[in-house]
């Protein structure tokens, strides 16, 4: 990513705002912005979902291939996922091979996704050490305005769980659904102007510290955490965001559950 | 370019498989201003394809050597999606999507004026997300609306489109079993105001009747594809 420009203007302007309990868009430091989710909007993907929150639009596709079992885990299927900021996105996102930044963007949601069992890989296994199903989850932002992680994280279990095991199209059987027995949501919350607030966009992730990515299931376990960048937080501080976590992803896993009842 | 297998494209009425007739174009959207963070931004669906392109700039062009001293460089980028056909494709640039980021990048400069920016960069990246056929001319096409909608100075829209042969019978806009089976593929880049040409490529066999026939069914299509550029564009404004 491009060095961004006068970090320190935008910087003081957010911190004198933050004094007033303000953010430059109005809204409250718990508020995100209007959130939009739309499933099954690929043609060629097995499973798909786009996301928009605020400026930031981002798709998630699901494909399935034939695997080979691995020989320590013979009937066992596959899982991975890949996180892509192609340069359409922004014009701080440059060609070249995945950078750092998309690399972490992509292991953090599919720790939370993983971790949370919600794909059982045993389901996946169609030959005990012979053939098995590898689902592949592929991230793919079309607009960044900040809090790529939420987006992604929202279409990715929106997307897993759209999906149909395409075994007609393998000779491996009859089309299937893909069986997803839990909902981890990811909420992340970036320090601005000296406090944590949640759905940062692109200029508060700019004129903001570290941010927290929090990851949690069905009845509120947690599944994965992640902090970024340079800053110190307090216990309080998390014990705060944490809070706030449990009513949000409760918010949203109601969102995706209604979009796929709704199909 | 392969046999037809058991694939029969066109029936006894000249129904083509989509359920057009050898000179209809394929259902086609174009919206403007699908990135918001980007300068202009279109997308366009075309039968089964999907495509979004973003344009940046101009901009300061780094590194130094690959500025130009009388004019903007058009740096463009046409990239597939890994779920945006059937079999995953793995990320990353390959030799196919340089050769048509080359071609499309020849096409574009071929109308902006480039000459008014001098030393900087203008991106344009074009983003397959559903693949059918025609790929290339979507992404050519909707490019060419996104520099539009970001106010680039040109001196004519490029509109894209594909003619070609199945059994032996000339169609207009390929669609995916046309292009995988057919025997001939004929895309081009044509300015809809002038009928001047920026882009050529063509691959199969013709006959220099068949040729004209495609030649023609193209001049026709991109009319057609034109007029959905213009209100996009117009409908954007408003």
């Amino acid at each position: 990513m491009a060095i961004p420009l006068v970090p320190k203007l935008l910087r003081a302007h957010l911190a004198e705002l933050a004094a007033e309990d303000m953010r430059h868009d109005g809204r409250g430091r718990f508020e995100s912005r209007d959130v939009e989710l739309e499933i099954d909007c690929l043609t060629r993907a097995d499973g798909s979902a786009r996301v928009r929150m605020g400026d930031t639009i981002v798709f998630a596709g699901v494909k399935f291939q034939i695997m080979k079992p691995y020989p320590d885990r013979p009937n066992q299927g596959g899982l991975m996922c890949s996180a892509e900021v192609r340069p359409v996105a922004g014009r701080q996102w440059e060609p070249g091979p995945p950078s750092p930044q998309s690399i972490e963007l992509g292991r953090v949601v599919d720790r939370g996704i993983r971790e949370s069992g919600c794909i059982n890989t045993e389901d996946l296994c169609i030959i005990p050490g012979e053939k098995a199903w590898q689902v592949i989850l592929d991230l793919f932002a079309v607009s960044d305005d900040g809090n790529l992680f939420d987006a992604f994280a929202l279409a990715a279990i929106a997307a897993l769980k759209s999906a149909t095991v395409p075994a007609e199209r393998f000779e491996a059987g009859e089309d299937m659904p893909l069986e997803v027995s839990k909902t981890p949501i990811m909420c992340s919350y970036h320090k601005v102007g000296g406090r944590f607030v949640y759905d940062a966009d692109r200029r508060e992730e700019l004129g903001g510290d570290e941010r927290i990515h929090i990851t949690l299931g069905d009845d509120d376990h947690v599944h994965s955490l992640q902090k970024g960048l340079k800053g110190i937080f307090t216990a309080a501080e998390f014990a705060e965001i944490m809070n706030e976590a449990r009513s949000r992803c409760a918010e949203l896993r109601d969102l995706v559950d209604k979009a796929i009842e709704g199909e | 370019m392969g046999g037809y297998g058991d694939v029969q494209c066109i029936d006894e009425n000249g129904i083509r498989l989509d359920g057009r007739k050898i000179d209809e174009v394929r259902p086609m959207s174009i919206e403007v201003g699908v990135v918001p963070v980007a300068d202009g931004s279109a997308r366009m669906t075309w039968g089964l394809n999907d495509v979004i392109a973003a344009v940046y700039g101009p901009m300061e062009a780094h590194p130094r050597k690959i500025q130009r001293q009388d004019r903007a460089v058009l740096d463009v980028r046409y990239n597939m999606a890994p779920f945006s056909t059937t079999d995953r494709i793995r990320p990353g640039f390959n030799r196919r999507s340089r050769e048509i980021s080359k071609v499309t990048a020849e096409a574009l400069e071929s109308v902006v004026l480039t000459e008014l920016y001098p030393r900087s960069k203008i991106r344009v990246e074009i983003e397959i997300i559903c693949a059918e056929a025609g790929t290339r001319c979507a992404g050519i096409t909707a490019a060419s609306v996104a520099l539009a909608h970001a106010g680039i100075p040109m001196t004519d829209l490029v509109v894209s489109v594909a003619s070609g042969k199945v059994h032996d019978i000339v169609v207009c806009d390929l669609n995916k079993e046309e292009d995988n089976y057919g025997e001939a593929d004929l895309p081009m880049g044509i300015l809809p105001n002038s009928g001047e040409l920026v882009f050529l490529q063509m691959d199969g066999d013709l006959s220099p009747d068949q040729f004209q026939e495609a030649w023609d069914y193209n001049m026709e299509a991109a009319k057609v594809v034109h007029k959905h550029m213009v209100e996009a564009l117009k409908r954007g404004e408003a």
